[in-house]
């Protein structure tokens, strides 16, 4: 079998059995891989309206059809499963090199069932898995875990772990690999911890079959030419993600001070020029040309990183100017196995609660010393940390202050304020996970230039906020299927060319309307998993539309959508999905676009 | 013999090259048999490349008892640097019929990159890939460039006797 191995890997921890059954190929057709097989195999194995802290709540590790080839950027691996803290579907991406791995050990996917009794580690060497006792590395952060595996089981092994974050069930502990990249939301840690299972250790030895491989090469090596290493996409290398501080900011829309303002008067000490002066070098995940990953280090730390969010979050919105401290708090977080955005948004809610002396939570915004010992307390919840570990969403609530959480379904916002770029309000309300940008992200034509892709409106009326409703659709759709792949966001490819190498997979025609609606069956498919589950209103919080909440002062002053504008925004938006007036998929549009489970 | 050489400094540990190479050798994507090898810490963001350094190093050819580490002339096609000539020069290629799998080879060589092959139990190493080597076609962001060919000493005597 070509790029996929036609075998999933079924670990159950409850009774430390492990087998192999075929990958479901007609599924594997119908939605290519990644996020829409991902969702197809959640749709079948998660137990209806399961508990998501029940050792019955299974765990996904999915890959691409793509990974462990020459295919720039298609190394990720998606980690799915209904979420602890959104009570929804999660779909995590990550980079790093585990996915390519799963494929060489003779993996399409792991699904991962069960708790065991005492903490545990799967280790995984191509046919053989084995249920090892992790008492000895329970306990370790990032760093020492994967450095101990390394040691005792293989110096080629890739590791996914939890750091006591996730053992002690923060809600939002992530997972983490090659030791700094992250399945960062939504808790995958957490429910690794509930698992007892402290980390999956893998190694593979084997083949990823692309049919003439020559041939194959030749392609891909076109494809590098033309599309990869472009002009346009490097700013991947040369900058990374650090390049958007300065535009964000600039258009008022960046988070500041617990989301209390748009611009940062410190951001000059925070923005890409700053991590340049401090960068030394360049790293890749597996199979990447881009190589986006910005070595810097000061003071003492050395780290790949941080990522625009983190900046955002971590710095701007903890109004954190100190380059230093904040390259301190993103390590932090690393190692303990947290998820920058929600820290970030956590301990800024604990300033403005703290500062506005409604709770004493030990840190103030702009403060370096309370801040940076954050995430160590947050993960073994002691002192503050207790009460921080609550989530942003119910430690605002104990206070009597919701209004202070920017959040939507529990999942705190990531770094892009609204009243800055109005099309987020949208996005933020209809991402299948709760407060995402990756599924629409209408900051790419509001504020940057030339990063969405070239495909055409014609036909789609434009609608409130500027068109933006048509956007978040069709960007919803796109993501879907770039995020199948898996693609990684970073290359802004297109969907005549997702198209050219999707031929290569599933020998047909693949047109751009059979990209988008290939985007869109996966889409809704993911709605159905929501609606079956039970998923709370789309909407976010009302300071981020409401004309009462406009800013007062810097770049986007004044600027709200307002409700009314939100709602018939909404509404059009669900009406262009096809969906009825409160966000349910109609037998129509399900039809029309191939989904094959109904609700 | 021109040689492929990584360098540490630029090298993002990507393994594209690693990718690569198993392709065009094996059929198929197999870099856990790739005839050069990028070694990643990825805790410590440390990169090591390891390559077959050819008729600059030679060990293998020297110490192989049946004679199985034959030389031959290559002329690559890509050249490094502008307007530079093709490299040419020595390769050093195993003949699988005459191999035992001694493992002198896997012994000797100081970069570790010549090994056993995990199916046909004979020695394989890199052969410079009909001279457009697949390592190098897939290190081409004008950031990184990590993968360059070098000749050694033996080459360019070589290239001295033929022009002579």
């Amino acid at each position: 079998m070509d790029f996929y191995q036609g075998r999933v890997l079924r670990v159950d921890l409850t009774s430390e059995a492990a087998f192999t059954e075929p990958l479901n190929l007609d599924w594997a057709e119908r939605y290519l891989g990644g996020k829409g097989l991902l969702f197809r195999y959640m749709w079948e194995y998660v137990p209806p309206k399961v508990d998501p802290w029940s050792p019955d709540n299974p765990v996904f590790l999915m890959t691409g059809p793509f990974a462990g080839t020459n295919v720039s950027t298609a190394s990720r691996l998606v980690v799915g499963a209904k979420s602890p803290t959104t009570g929804i579907l999660d779909d995590s991406y990550v980079g790093g090199s585990f996915a390519p791995e799963m494929k060489f050990a003779g993996y399409d996917a792991i699904v991962v069932t069960g708790k065991s009794a005492s903490p545990t580690l799967v280790w995984i060497k191509d046919d053989e898995v084995r249920f090892l006792p992790a008492e000895k590395y329970w306990g370790l952060k990032t760093s020492g875990v994967e450095e101990a595996l390394r040691r005792d089981l293989d110096p080629h092994a890739k590791v996914l772990s939890i750091g006591p974050a996730g053992e002690n069930l923060v809600p939002w502990a992530c997972l983490s690999t090659d030791q700094f990249h992250k399945a960062g939301r939504a808790g995958h840690g957490a429910l690794f911890g509930s698992k007892n299972l402290k980390a999956i250790a893998i190694r593979g030895t084997g083949s990823v079959r692309v049919g003439d491989a020559k041939a194959f090469l030749a392609e891909i090596a076109r494809i590098h030419k033309e599309y990869v290493l472009t002009d346009a996409n490097l700013w991947a290398n040369e900058e990374g993600t650090p390049i958007l501080v300065d535009p964000v900011n600039g258009a008022g829309a960046i988070p500041t001070r617990n989301w209390s303002a748009g611009s940062f008067d410190g951001i000059g000490s925070i923005n890409s020029e700053a991590f340049q002066k401090i960068k030394t070098g360049n790293r890749a995940c597996y199979q990447c040309a881009l190589a986006c990953r910005q070595i810097h280090e000061i003071g003492g730390v050395k780290s790949e990183g941080p990522e625009y969010e983190t900046i955002a979050l971590c710095g701007a919105n903890c109004g954190m100017g100190d380059i230093e401290a904040l390259m301190r708090f993103n390590h932090e977080c690393d190692e303990w196995g947290l998820d920058t955005i929600s820290s970030g948004s956590v301990v800024a809610l604990a300033m403005d609660l703290t500062e506005k002396g409604i709770a004493d939570l030990g840190v103030k915004f702009g403060d370096p010393e309370g801040y940076v010992r954050m995430p160590e307390l947050i993960s073994r919840r002691e002192g503050a940390g207790a009460e921080l570990a609550l989530g942003a969403r119910a430690l605002a609530a104990k206070y009597g202050v919701p209004e202070l959480a920017m959040e939507a379904k529990n999942l705190e916002l990531p770094g892009y304020d609204p009243r800055g770029a109005f099309g987020m309000s949208l996005a933020y309300a209809t991402a299948d996970r709760g407060g995402c940008h990756m599924r629409s992200y209408p900051v790419a034509d509001q504020i940057l230039e030339g990063t969405r892709p070239a495909v055409s409106l014609e036909g789609i009326p434009a609608q409130v906020i500027g068109g933006r409703v048509s956007d978040g659709f069709i960007g919803q759709n796109f993501s879907s299927v770039k995020f199948s792949g898996i693609w990684c966001d970073f290359w802004a490819v297109d969907p005549n060319q997702l198209s050219q190498m999707m031929r290569l997979v599933w020998d047909k025609e693949w047109s751009e309307d059979d990209v988008m609606r290939l985007g869109e069956r996966i889409w809704n498919l993911g709605r159905l998993f929501n609606l079956r589950e039970g998923i709370e209103t789309d909407t976010v919080p009302g300071k981020l539309i409401e004309t009462s909440g406009a800013f007062a002062e810097g770049p986007s002053t004044g600027k709200a959508i307002g409700r009314e504008t939100f709602k018939q925004s909404l509404l059009e938006y669900y009406r262009l999905r096809g969906w009825d007036d409160n966000g349910v998929p109609t037998e129509a549009r399900l039809a029309e676009v191939g989904v094959d489970v109904r609700l | 013999m021109p040689h492929v050489t990584i360098s540490n400094k630029k090298c993002t540990g990507c393994h594209m090259c690693e990718l690569a190479c198993s392709a065009w050798h094996e059929g198929a994507y197999r870099p856990s048999v790739a005839r050069l090898r990028v070694n990643v810490n990825p805790t410590a963001m440390e990169v090591k490349g390891r390559t077959c350094l050819q008729a600059g190093c030679a060990k293998c050819e020297e110490i192989c008892p049946e004679g199985a580490i034959l030389r031959g002339v290559i002329t690559m096609k890509a050249s490094d640097g502008d307007g530079a000539a093709p490299l040419s020069g020595y390769v050093l290629r195993v003949d699988e019929t005459l191999c035992t799998n001694c493992g002198e080879c896997y012994a000797v060589c100081p970069n570790d990159v010549i090994h056993e092959h995990p199916d046909r139990h004979v020695a394989i190493k890199c052969d410079l890939c009909d001279g457009d080597p697949q390592c190098r076609v897939f290190c081409q962001n004008p950031h990184v460039l990590a993968v360059s060919l070098r000749s050694s000493k033996a080459d360019r005597e070589l290239a001295i006797s033929q022009a002579g």
